[in-house]
C-alpha cells in the first residue's frame, strides 16, 4: 500500500487500534491453571500408601544371622573327688576330646567354657583358677558316700541342692567308689562312680562325651527323625488332639477319664514346654472307626498280628474324623494322638516288629503327625461273646501306661529317644527321666535348637517379604504389616540379646514371637497379586477421564495465548505507525 | 470344546507387567537338602460354571474320589467346584453326579467336602489357597495347611487358552500368575514337590512361566490343541467327563493304595490317537526319575512311620522312687523302604520341545519387533512406549476436531 496520507491509515490484517483484550486469556488460562492446581492433589489421591518398612535392619538382621552364628554360652564344671591330679592338665585333656566331638558345623554353634576343680579331700585345686562365672561349688560339700548305687534319684536330689537347680551350668562329677555307675540326672549335672583302677584320662574322655553328646546334643540318635523337622506352627501354637477310637462300638464301648489325665500328666509337661511352644490340648472319643490295614491271627501268640509293613495304611483317613478342631488357628500345628480300641474280631491286635518281636508300646509315630497306639481291652481276652454295650472305662493304670506311650511319642517328635540310657562310644549313661516329661537339660536343648530355628525362619521370611516389597514399587502395604516386621524385628534382637546372655526361656519365647510376627506379616491377605494397583492400572482408569478435557483446555490456552500476542503485535505496530506518523 | 482364542492384548498388557517384576523375587537359597516327604495334598479346581460344563465338575469329582480312595483325608483335600450340577434344575437325577454313561458310580455320594463352591472360586480364592494368605477367619479346612515335607497334587479343569485358564466365564489365571503363586510356595517351603494337572484345551501352555524347582506338570494338550469330551451322555444330556480325565481314571481304576505303579506308567498310558491331543509333560524342574516316584506320592498318601520304641517311664514311678536301666538299645527305628517301582513300560518322552525355527535371517525392522512382542520380551518397555505414543495421537486427534 503506498503511504500517501499522513493519516496513518489503519490496515486492519496488520494492526488494530484497541488493545487487545485479555478477558478470553484469562478465562482459558485461569481453567488451565485450576487443572494444574488439581493435579497434584489428583497425584495425592492415587498415591498408594506403603507403611516404611525397615529393609536396611532386615538385611542386617539376615546378615548377622549368617555370617556370626548365633552364639549361646555354655559353662561345663568337671568335679573330680577322691582324686589327686593336676586340675590344668585334665582340663586340657577335656578340652581336646570336646573339640574332637564337635567337628560338624552347625548352624547355631555354641562357645563353651570348662572349668575342672579337684577335689581331693584335703585340697582342691580349680582350673582356671579365676573362673569367669560364680561356682557354686564349695569342696567337700559332696563325698563319695552321699553316692548311694540303687538310689539315683536321692543322689540326683542331693546333687541338685548342692549345685542349685536353676544354675545354667552344666556339671559332671566323677567320684571313686565300688561299683561302676554312669547317670545323667534331671537338671543340669551328671555323676559317675569310677573303679578304682580306672585311668584319669579314660574318665575325661567319658566326662567329655556325656557333655558334648548329651547336655548339648541332646543324647539324640542321628537318622532316627530329622532335627529340622519342627512341631511347632508357624505362630507358635501345638494343639495336641488326643483321640480314643472305638473302632466297633456294637462290641464295646470305653471312655476315659481325661479331665484327670490332663491335669496330673499332661500340665506338667505343657508347663515344662512354655517357652518352646504354647500348646493346647483338645480330646474327643469317636466311634465306627476301622483300621485301613490288615492284620492276621497268630496261633503262637494268640492274638491279632499287624507288622511295620502296614503301618503306613494303619490310619484310615476316610473314617477318622480326627482334624476336627476349632481351637486350632491357621498356621498352628494339630499333633494327633490316637488310641485305638480294636473291635472284637480283631482283639488283641499287636504289632510285630521286622525281627520277630511284638512290640512294647504297641504304637508307632508319623513325623510331623502325631502318634497312634493300640490299646487291647482285658475283655477281649476272656470270652467276648457276653456283649455288654454298656459304656466302659479304660482302667487308670492302663491309662496311665498309654499316656507314657504319648509321652514318648510326643518326645521322639520332637527327636528325643525314651529309652533311659544312653550309650556312647566310651560307655553307657542312665538316664534319670524327670516327671515333667523333659528334663532340664533337654528342655536346654529344645531352646537352643529352637532359637536357632525361629530367628534364621523369621530373617528369612522377613527378607523374602522385604524382597517382594520392593520388587514392586506400587504395592500397598498396609501399617499393620509395617507394625508386624518393626515388632518382629524386635523381638529377634531380644532374643539375640537373650541368648548371648544365656537366657534360655526368655531367648527362646523371644524367638518364637519372632518368627510368628514375621509369618503374620508375610502371609498378610492384603497382599495378593492380583490386588496390586499398577501404574498402568492407573492411567488406564484416570486417563478417560483427564486426558480428553486436558488436551482442550491446554490447547485452548495456547491459542488464546497466541491470538493474543498476535493482537497485542498489531496493536503495537498501530502505535509505532501511529507515533511515526505524529 | 471351543478354543478361546488367546485376548491377551491390551488387558495382559496393561495388568501383567508387575507379575513379571514380582517373579524376579524369590531366589531363594532353600536349602535344597532332602527333606522327607511327610503328607500328601491335594488342590482340586474346576473352574466352570453352567450346564453345559457338566463334565469339568465330574472331572474334579472323580479325581477327588481317586485321590481318597487312595488315603489322603478330607481335611487335606481342598475341593473347589464352580457351579453345582448335583442341584441344577436341569439335571434329571437330582443330586447326582455320573462320569460315566453306565451310571454305576454315583460320585455326588456320601462325604464329599466341597471347600469352595460357585462364586467362590475366584482366581483371587485360589491364589489365596495357594500362597496361604488368608483371611484370620478362614477355617483350616479351607485352608492348604501344607509344609516343606508335603507333596502337593495340582488338578485344574476348565476352559483355557494359550497361557490363560478362564475361571466362572469372567475372569481368567494367566501362566504367569500361576507360576508366581508357585514361586511364593517355594519361598515360603510349602510343599517339597508339586505335580500340576491340567485339562485344558492349550493346557500345556499354562506351565511355560513355571521356575521353581520340585514342580512336575502335565497337561492334556499342547498349544494349539484342543482337549476334547470322551462321550456324550443321552439320559444327562451333556458330555459327562473329558477324555484326559477318563484314561487318567482308568489307569487308577487298576490300582489300591498299596500298589506301587510309578508316574512314568501314567504318562506312558496317555495315548494321543484315544486322547486326541498330545499329552504334555514338563519335568526338567523336577529332580526324581518318573520311574522311581509311585503314583501314591501325589494321588494316594502313604504315612511315613517309625515304630515307638519305649514309652516315656518316669510317670508311673513317682512313688517308687527308683527306676532300673533297660537295655533294650535295639534300633528300631524302621523306616519303610521304598517299594520297588513296576516299570511298566519304557520312558516315553512326550516332550516335544522342538527349537522354534528361527527367522533369524529377517531384515525387516518389523518382523523382529514383532518377534519380540510375540516372545513377549520387554513387555514393560512396550507398555511404556505404547502409553507415551499414545499423547501424541490423543493430541492430534484433539487438535483436528476442534
Amino acid at each position: 500500500m503506498p503511504e500517501i496520507s499522513e493519516v496513518p491509515e489503519l490496515d486492519p490484517k496488520i494492526m488494530r487500534k484497541t488493545k487487545p483484550g485479555l478477558k478470553r486469556l484469562f478465562l482459558t488460562h485461569s481453567v488451565l491453571f485450576s487443572f494444574l492446581l488439581g493435579f497434584p492433589f489428583l497425584w495425592k489421591s492415587v498415591e498408594i500408601y506403603r507403611s516404611p518398612l525397615p529393609f536396611r535392619e532386615i538385611d542386617s538382621l539376615s546378615t548377622h544371622l549368617r555370617s556370626n552364628t548365633l552364639l549361646f554360652p555354655l559353662h561345663f564344671h568337671a568335679i573330680f573327688i577322691g582324686f589327686d591330679s593336676d586340675a590344668d592338665r585334665l582340663r586340657y585333656s577335656i578340652l581336646s576330646e570336646i573339640s574332637k566331638l564337635t567337628s560338624q558345623n552347625l548352624k547355631c554353634f555354641n562357645n563353651y567354657s570348662l572349668s575342672v576343680t579337684v577335689d581331693s579331700g584335703s585340697r582342691c585345686l580349680r582350673a582356671p583358677i579365676t573362673s569367669p562365672h560364680s561356682c557354686p561349688y564349695q569342696c567337700g560339700s559332696i563325698t563319695a558316700i552321699d553316692f548311694d548305687p540303687v538310689d539315683d534319684v536321692a543322689v540326683d536330689e542331693r546333687l541338685g541342692s548342692v549345685f542349685g537347680r536353676k544354675i545354667k551350668e552344666y556339671s559332671v562329677v566323677v567320684v571313686k567308689g565300688e561299683n561302676e555307675r554312669a547317670v545323667v540326672g534331671k537338671y543340669r549335672h551328671a555323676w559317675m562312680v569310677v573303679g578304682g583302677g580306672m585311668e584319669v584320662e579314660m574318665a575325661a574322655m567319658k566326662v567329655a562325651e556325656v557333655l558334648v553328646k548329651v547336655f548339648v546334643n541332646g543324647g539324640r540318635e542321628e537318622g532316627s527323625i530329622r532335627t529340622e523337622f519342627m512341631p511347632v506352627g508357624a505362630d507358635g501354637n501345638i494343639v495336641l488332639s488326643f483321640n480314643l477310637l472305638n473302632a466297633d462300638p456294637r462290641d464295646w464301648v470305653y471312655d476315659w477319664d481325661f479331665q484327670k489325665i490332663d491335669e496330673t500328666l499332661l500340665a506338667p509337661m505343657i508347663g515344662a514346654l512354655g517357652p518352646v511352644a504354647n500348646i493346647s490340648v483338645e480330646s474327643q472319643v469317636l466311634y465306627h472307626t476301622p483300621k485301613a490295614s490288615f492284620s492276621y491271627w497268630n496261633q503262637k501268640l494268640e492274638s491279632h498280628v499287624f507288622s511295620t509293613k502296614d503301618l503306613p495304611f494303619f490310619v484310615n483317613s476316610n473314617e477318622w474324623h480326627l482334624d476336627t478342631s476349632i481351637a486350632a488357628g491357621g498356621r498352628s500345628k494339630i499333633l494327633q494322638f490316637v488310641v485305638y480300641v480294636p473291635s472284637a474280631k480283631e482283639c488283641p491286635l499287636l504289632l510285630q516288629l521286622p525281627n520277630g518281636e511284638i512290640s512294647k508300646t504297641n504304637g508307632f509315630i508319623s513325623p510331623m503327625w502325631g502318634g497312634v497306639m493300640v490299646w487291647n481291652p482285658q475283655s477281649c481276652l476272656k470270652n467276648s461273646e457276653n456283649k455288654t454295650t454298656a459304656r466302659h472305662a479304660i482302667p487308670l493304670q492302663d491309662l496311665e501306661n498309654m499316656f507314657e506311650v504319648f509321652i514318648g511319642q510326643f518326645r521322639q517328635l520332637f527327636g528325643f529317644r525314651s529309652v533311659n540310657v544312653y550309650a556312647g562310644g566310651s560307655g553307657i549313661w542312665n538316664l534319670v527321666p524327670s516327671e515333667r516329661g523333659f528334663t532340664e537339660w533337654e528342655l536346654d536343648v529344645l531352646s537352643r535348637q529352637h532359637t536357632c530355628f525361629n530367628l534364621h525362619s523369621c530373617a528369612t521370611t522377613l527378607a523374602s517379604l522385604s524382597r517382594l516389597v520392593q520388587s514392586l514399587p506400587r504395592m500397598i502395604i498396609m501399617d499393620e504389616i509395617g507394625k508386624q516386621v518393626k515388632y518382629s524385628l524386635e523381638a529377634a534382637k531380644l532374643a539375640q540379646s537373650n541368648a548371648s546372655i544365656g537366657g534360655y526361656g526368655f531367648s527362646t519365647t523371644s524367638s518364637r514371637q519372632a518368627r510368628s510376627l514375621a509369618e503374620d506379616a508375610f502371609f498378610h491377605p492384603s497382599i495378593m497379586s492380583v490386588s496390586y494397583y499398577s501404574f498402568e492400572h492407573c492411567f488406564a482408569v484416570y486417563s478417560p477421564f483427564f486426558l480428553p478435557v486436558s488436551m482442550h483446555v491446554v490447547l485452548a490456552a495456547l491459542r488464546e495465548l497466541k491470538r493474543y500476542k498476535q493482537e497485542k503485535a498489531k496493536y503495537l505496530a498501530w502505535k509505532a505507525k501511529a507515533n511515526a506518523s505524529s | 470344546m471351543a478354543t478361546f482364542i488367546n485376548s491377551k492384548t491390551i488387558f495382559r498388557l496393561l495388568v501383567l507387567p508387575c507379575l513379571l517384576l514380582y517373579s524376579s523375587i524369590a531366589h531363594n537359597s532353600s536349602s535344597v537338602e532332602a527333606t522327607m516327604h511327610t503328607n500328601n495334598w491335594a488342590v482340586l479346581v474346576c473352574t466352570s460354571r453352567f450346564w453345559f460344563n457338566y463334565r469339568h465338575m465330574a472331572n474334579t469329582l472323580s479325581l477327588y474320589r481317586t485321590v481318597k480312595r487312595l488315603g489322603i483325608p478330607d481335611e487335606r483335600i481342598i475341593l473347589m467346584l464352580a457351579d453345582d450340577m448335583a442341584c441344577n434344575t436341569r439335571n434329571k437325577y437330582p443330586a447326582q453326579v455320573f462320569n460315566n454313561e453306565n451310571h454305576r458310580l454315583n460320585l455326588y455320594g456320601d462325604n464329599v467336602e466341597v471347600d469352595y463352591r460357585g462364586y467362590e472360586v475366584t482366581v483371587e480364592n485360589f491364589l489365596r489357597v495357594l500362597t496361604g494368605r488368608h483371611e484370620t477367619s478362614v477355617p483350616r479346612s479351607k485352608r492348604l495347611l501344607s509344609d516343606e515335607g508335603s507333596h502337593i497334587l495340582l488338578y485344574m479343569t476348565g476352559h483355557g487358552g494359550d497361557e490363560f485358564l478362564k475361571f466362572q466365564d469372567s475372569e481368567e489365571l494367566q501362566s504367569h500368575d500361576l507360576a508366581d503363586a508357585v514361586k511364593q510356595m517355594k519361598e515360603k517351603l510349602r510343599f517339597k514337590e508339586l505335580l500340576i494337572m491340567v485339562d485344558t484345551c492349550q493346557a500345556a501352555t499354562l506351565f511355560n512361566q513355571l521356575q521353581s524347582p520340585g514342580v512336575l506338570a502335565i497337561g492334556s494338550s499342547m498349544r494349539g490343541e484342543n482337549s476334547y469330551s470322551h462321550h456324550l451322555d443321552s439320559d444327562v444330556g451333556v458330555s459327562v467327563v473329558d477324555r484326559f480325565t477318563y484314561y487318567t481314571l482308568a489307569f487308577f481304576e487298576r490300582l489300591n493304595i498299596y500298589d506301587n505303579a510309578s508316574l512314568s506308567s501314567l504318562f506312558s498310558s496317555y495315548n494321543p490317537s484315544m486322547l486326541m491331543s498330545t499329552a504334555y509333560c514338563r519335568r526338567d524342574l523336577y529332580q526324581r526319575r518318573l520311574e522311581e516316584v509311585p503314583v501314591t506320592n501325589f494321588f494316594g498318601s502313604v504315612m511315613e512311620t517309625i515304630h515307638t520304641d519305649a514309652a516315656y517311664k518316669a510317670l508311673s514311678r513317682k512313688d517308687s522312687g527308683r527306676f532300673k536301666a533297660q537295655m533294650s538299645l535295639d534300633q528300631s527305628v524302621h523306616h519303610h523302604e521304598r517299594r520297588t517301582l513296576i516299570n511298566v513300560n519304557d520312558q516315553d518322552e512326550i516332550l516335544n520341545t522342538k527349537a522354534e525355527d528361527q527367522q533369524g535371517a529377517s531384515t525387516c525392522p518389523f518382523t523382529s519387533f514383532y518377534e519380540k512382542l510375540r516372545k513377549g520380551e520387554n513387555v514393560d518397555s512396550l507398555v511404556n512406549y505404547g502409553l507415551v505414543a499414545m499423547l501424541p495421537l490423543l493430541g492430534v486427534s484433539s487438535w483436528l476436531f476442534q
